[in-house]
């Protein structure tokens, strides 16, 4: 696929630039997250189901016309459940990626602009974070904070923290010796002022590619907390959740794990595509 | 790799003793199919580690099957009639009142160290099972009441002394708790039994070496002969090795058995159990005869504290949906505290009604109504409740998945938390954080009833001078039925009494009962034999593979 894209962008003549504006991909990865969201916003719209309310007898059906996914062992819809496990999957990345962006960047853009001692301590800072394994500084920050969605969330995104700060840091220390910068502080302008009008908003492209990289990133590392029994509790749907309750039966109801992890990765796939093209735009 | 070298090893029968029990080739041909073969060895998938192998700790599952092959008892219990035979113990005496024991010992019996089993190791066992040992840490076992002192008599006659009247102790010295091992076993610090090639029994299985969690071999002990007296098999054991590998995936251990890696699976669920029959392979199933698969309440949490909040979770318990739903024929729905094959069974089942009516009434009169989400408030305390997934019960989260739906009927919440053992342990015994538990016990005696919930014992309830050091709540009326089962020594009254005991707490609404748990295991069609103690835990003494 980049393969592709390079070659239309290095090209335009051929008349490939339409296809590139039109990328197929890129569409699809926006419509996977767009439905995706509505699942989360209206799931009442998308199944007559209950995702939380099985019907006894019916456990363990095979899909069909009725259950498009299947059902699980206690007679639930899965596909109902994947559809309102959307809202804690996707809430929670959200939830991941504010703190870890606002964070992240808070710190990178006080580490480049003030430069220094400061920065060397503040990195220094990043640098332990970074040498933890995120999942260990996950776990870890669960048990103290206590399990659930916000917190898994919280403890996601408190890791992604020293990745948004390096990669801020680099920019604005990129930005910060641009000639308008200088410019800016020649022609009188406060540290601060400076700081908000020229270096932030020029630094932070790469930081909003990274932040949708983040996104997929943080979905699945939700749903790998939700998968270990950190995260919602059950009956509450989550999709690592449903992954986990699936596995057990997975040589007697295939579809139980099977369709909510094609679903993880579809929308994982989908925002590492949109993360991309993000990265490309200037 | 240990799976494909061990199942070469299993075709290598040997031919020596099937020459011997033949005296022509036509009968060999006739016979070879049911007569037991000696050799081979026996893949078990277990679901789940051992933990401490110190045999008081045996009740738990995974210990249990291997303590039962690498240690012997005093007696052994018949599963057919309950009654307690000759084992390891020849003769016995009681005194009318239940406080003396007398046992002989059967002659020649060794540990596979080599030291004798005789009175003085036999005495030393019960020492540190009836008393512990707060030294070297070793808690009393929950089978033993009132034990006072041991006395030996001659080398073969050991006598034991009890405070009190101990109706339960004969039974007692067959359970998989009270397993005899070395003496030299027992001076070792508590907390060094959780290696098994530590653990010295008379057993016709030796430990031959173990991977901590992973996998654990059994060797045959050739000079074995003290198998139980009334049982046909004597001598050594057929098989000459047992290799437990740990396989917690239910998934996994199914696909193994079926894809011929290994011989029996401990654990299989009801929802297996067709695809595994449909292969001709076979499902054991043999109950606990203890106390059922329960949703226990912890009434130091003031959300259940009110007897009419238990009740009407009670009325709004379907055990027969969930036994429907989840379970299978091997499952029976609960009908009483204990199980109907349990010692002292009295059916209560009217008193476990599902009547979603009843329950909604009981909660509105306790003042908890019905808030805009649909979940129960009062003073703006919502009634949502937690309960740990329980991972030795079978399929623990799909049944409290299923209850937490049936009481989101009545507008009462139940989460189901799993996450790591050591949290669950820590949780477990803080009635705020966990006021529902899964709990149950198998033994076939009445005696269980205070195993699970007497303070000093497993203490189901939580109660003061229990596991909880905060605990507050306390059932003095509950405990004295208690003791009283644990010290009569009339059974027909012992049997009341444990009558008694399970109408005060399904009155009292302390537990649910959900269903009568067996341990469902699965073996393959070569797999012959494999016979279960009087509370379902497998004895591979008597197990044989035919040539496949």
């Amino acid at each position: 696929m980049s393969n592709l894209d390079l070659f239309t962008t290095r090209r335009p003549e051929l008349g490939l630039s339409k296809l590139r504006q039109l990328d197929v991909t890129l569409v699809l990865s926006w419509a996977v997250v767009a439905i995706a969201v509505a699942w989360a916003v209206a799931p009442g719209l998308f199944t007559p189901h209950s995702g939380t309310v099985g019907i006894a007898g019916n456990q363990l059906r095979a899909p069909d016309a009725t259950h498009w996914f299947g059902t699980d062992e206690i007679g639930r819809d899965v596909l109902a459940r994947i559809i309102y496990g959307a809202i804690n999957s996707l809430s929670g990345a959200v939830v991941a990626v504010v703190v870890g962006f606002i964070g992240g960047t808070s710190l990178g853009l006080i580490a480049g602009s003030v430069g220094g001692r400061l920065d060397t301590i503040i990195m220094r800072i990043v640098d332990v974070l970074l040498s933890v394994p995120g999942l260990l500084f996950q776990l870890s920050l669960i048990i103290i904070l206590g399990f659930g969605t916000v917190n898994v969330a919280i403890a996601v995104g408190t890791t992604t923290v020293a990745g948004f700060a390096r990669l801020m840091r680099s920019e604005v220390i990129r930005v910060r010796r641009a000639d308008y910068v200088e410019a800016a502080f020649g022609s009188g302008g406060r540290f601060g002022a400076v700081l908000w009008r020229h270096v932030l908003p020029n630094s932070l492209g790469t930081v909003i590619a990274f932040a949708a990289l983040q996104f997929g990133s943080a979905i699945l590392a939700i749903s790998t907390l939700g998968f270990l029994g950190y995260g919602a509790p059950p009956p509450t749907p989550e999709w690592g959740l449903l992954i986990a309750e699936g596995r057990n039966y997975l040589t007697t109801a295939w579809w139980m794990t099977t369709f909510p992890g094609v679903i993880v990765i579809l929308i994982v796939l989908a925002t590492n595509r949109i993360s991309q093209s993000l990265r490309r735009t200037p | 790799m240990s799976l494909i070298s061990s199942s070469a090893l299993r075709r290598t029968v040997q031919p020596t003793l099937a020459a011997v029990l033949l005296t022509s080739v036509s009968a060999m041909a006739v016979i070879a199919q049911d007569q037991p073969v000696t050799g081979g060895t026996l893949v078990y998938l277990e679901q789940q580690a051992h933990t401490n192998l110190y045999p008081p700790a045996g009740g738990f599952y995974p210990n249990s099957g291997i303590l039962n092959q690498i240690t012997d008892k005093l007696t052994w219990q018949n599963p057919e009639t309950l009654q307690n035979e000759p084992w390891l113990a020849a003769s016995w005496e009681i005194n009318t009142d239940a406080t003396e024991y007398t046992f002989k010992l059967r002659p020649g019996v060794t540990f596979s160290d080599g030291t004798p089993l005789d009175a003085a190791a036999v005495a030393k066992n019960f020492d540190v099972f009836g008393l512990g040992n707060k030294e070297l840490g070793y808690p009393v076992a929950e089978a033993i009441n009132n034990y006072d002192h041991s006395e030996v008599i001659d080398p073969q006659t050991v006598k034991f002394v009890f405070k009190a009247p101990a109706p339960g102790f004969l039974q007692a010295t067959s359970v998989i708790g009270s397993g005899i091992v070395a003496p030299s076993v027992l001076e070792q610090p508590y907390a060094e039994l959780g290696d098994a090639t530590k653990i010295i029994g008379s057993g016709a299985f030796v430990v031959d070496s173990e991977v901590l969690g992973q996998s654990l071999n059994l060797k045959v002990r050739e000079d074995y002969a003290w198998g139980p007296a009334n049982i046909e098999h004597q001598g050594r054991a057929y098989l000459d090795a047992i290799q437990y590998i740990v396989t917690p995936e239910d998934s996994v251990r199914i696909g193994a058995l079926l894809a011929g890696q290994a011989d029996v699976i401990r654990q299989i669920q009801a929802y297996d159990e067709g695809q595994v029959e449909a292969q001709s392979y076979s499902v054991l199933s043999a109950p606990t005869r203890g106390v059922n698969n329960n949703a226990v309440f912890r009434p130091d949490n003031p959300l259940v504290a009110d007897i009419k909040v238990r009740q009407a979770l009670t009325a709004a318990t379907n055990s027969a949906e969930i036994v429907q739903t989840i379970f299978s024929s091997h499952y029976p729905q609960a009908t009483s505290v204990i199980a109907s094959t349990a010692a002292g069974y009295v059916d209560l089942s009217d008193k476990l009604v599902f009547d979603l009516e009843k329950a909604k009434a009981l909660l509105d009169e306790a003042g908890w109504v019905p808030g805009a989400d649909g979940v129960r408030e009062k003073d703006g305390v919502k009634l949502e409740l937690s309960v740990y997934e329980s991972l030795p019960q079978p399929q623990s989260r799909a049944t409290f998945q299923l209850l937490s739906q049936q009481w989101a009927q009545v507008g009462v919440k139940l989460n189901v938390l799993a996450g790591d053992a050591g949290s669950a342990a820590v949780d477990r015994l803080d009635p705020l954080k966990t006021p529902v538990v899964s709990a149950m016990v198998g033994r076939a005696d009445p005696d269980v009833i205070k195993s699970n919930f007497y303070p000093s014992n497993r203490d189901a309830l939580l109660q003061k001078g229990g596991l909880n050091p905060n605990a507050t709540f306390e059932d003095a009326k509950l405990n004295d039925l208690l003791l009283a089962i644990a010290s009569e020594p009339d059974n027909a009254k012992r049997l009341e009494l444990a009558g008694e005991a399970q109408v005060y707490i399904l009155d009292q609404a302390y537990v649910i009962p959900i269903f009568e748990e067996p341990q469902v295991f699965a073996a393959a069609p070569y797999v012959h034999d494999v016979s279960f103690d009087a509370v379902a835990r497998p004895s591979f003494y008597n197990t044989w593979l035919s040539p496949r």
